[in-house]
């Protein structure tokens, strides 16, 4: 009994690392740059990093979700679409899925082994990473970058799990973006923009 | 003779320790050309910026990683006297390139021994910084120096990269055969 109850954590355990080991998140900041001068932003040509994944490129809702995520956080951060002229950001991401290989550290652990010889079972997943740069539209100059990663095995064929995820890494991604210059209106606006 | 044997394992450990701290610390070597004449050498210009892919995206086309990169090597390279100057006039032309790839550790010979507590597989991603010295005279490729690492959390974390890159551009570049 106590050896099924192991097994089971172990399993458990197994599973909630497959999802811990992937997740990750960071940013980088041109330290010498002002954000309160910027206030708007829009979306700009995608850059020369290398192609996306075809699961991804052609999914039917995969950029509706990481453009509305990107768009609602900006809103949060204060960011809005210029009303008319030019905006100060242009923003671009880039998504990405490579094969990486994780290592089960549970097993020796617990004691619960699959085999006798307790050997540490080795398993590749996929890990799908989306990095957003955010430009400076007058200098060219990329001013944040920011990126998560996540294991992506349970979501591509998932729509409902998918827009979570990405509503998750982006809203942590862009929890690091300095905020926009402070304007009443922008909060204002976001709310009513809600209920409409 | 066991004692002999426990000598070559307690050997064998203690090799394999410093290997295993290996994916932990930064190994930092180099190539010269044999025939390179390196008094020779006063100035130095940038060559065009690599298009290759790194082997991770969050390091593709990064300002951030490039320009804190550039800064090092610049300032180690005047604190030996040579002379930023433009590429089309100096006598080496400077390349850099940075590659990133995921590895296993088995710790193999750790649990052969018993040496470890916990002798589990690691996987890590090994970051590699290649920094090249082309003769522009020549077109030769008179100097390689490289250093590799796991760079496992420093992606997360600006500073560290920061930190790190700067670590790894002056040990590098310590190993030019220039002394002044």
């Amino acid at each position: 009994m106590s050896r099924l109850l192991t097994g089971l954590a172990a399993v458990v355990l197994a599973l909630t690392a497959a999802g811990c080991a992937a997740r990750s998140a960071g940013s980088y900041v041109d330290r010498g740059i002002d954000f309160t001068q910027y206030r708007t932003y829009d979306w700009g040509p995608a850059d020369a990093l290398p192609a996306g994944d075809p699961r991804l490129a052609t999914h039917a809702y995969f950029q509706d979700y990481v453009q509305g995520a990107i768009e609602r956080r900006l809103a949060v951060r204060g960011f809005g679409r210029p009303a008319s002229g030019a905006p100060d950001l242009l923003i671009h991401y880039h998504a990405s899925i490579t094969q990486r290989i994780a290592v089960d550290p549970f097993d020796r652990e617990f004691g619960a082994c699959y085999d006798e010889n307790c050997r540490v079972r080795v398993t590749d997943y996929e890990a799908g990473l989306l990095v957003l740069d955010v430009v400076d539209a007058r200098t060219g100059r990329v001013v944040w970058r920011g990126w998560a990663r996540h294991g992506v095995a349970d979501i591509l064929n998932n729509p409902d799990r998918m827009a979570r995820r990405i509503n998750e890494a982006v809203t942590g991604m862009l929890q690091t973006l300095p905020a926009a210059a402070q304007v009443t209106a922008g909060t204002s606006s976001l709310q009513t923009g809600g209920k409409e | 003779m066991t004692r002999h044997r426990r000598v070559l394992g307690l050997a064998a450990a203690a090799i394999a320790a410093l290997t295993l701290a290996g994916c932990a610390t930064m190994h930092v070597r180099s190539y010269v050309g044999r025939d390179a004449d390196f008094g020779r050498y006063r100035t130095y210009g940038w060559g065009v910026e690599a298009a290759l892919p790194t082997g991770d995206p969050r390091l593709d086309s990064n300002p951030f990683f490039q320009e804190r990169l550039r800064t090092a090597v610049d300032t180690q390279l005047a604190a030996r006297a040579f002379e930023r100057i433009d590429a089309a006039e100096a006598d080496l032309l400077l390349h850099y390139h940075v590659s990133v790839t995921q590895r296993i550790d088995v710790n193999l010979i750790d649990q052969k021994y018993g040496y470890c507590e916990d002798c589990r597989p690691e996987v890590y991603d090994a970051g590699t910084l290649t920094l090249d010295l082309v003769d522009t005279r020549t077109g030769r490729l008179v100097w390689r120096g490289w250093a590799e690492r796991s760079i496992d959390g420093m992606l997360e974390e600006q500073d560290w990269m920061e930190q790190q890159i700067d670590e790894a551009v002056a040990r590098i570049l310590a190993r030019l055969p220039r002394t002044l």
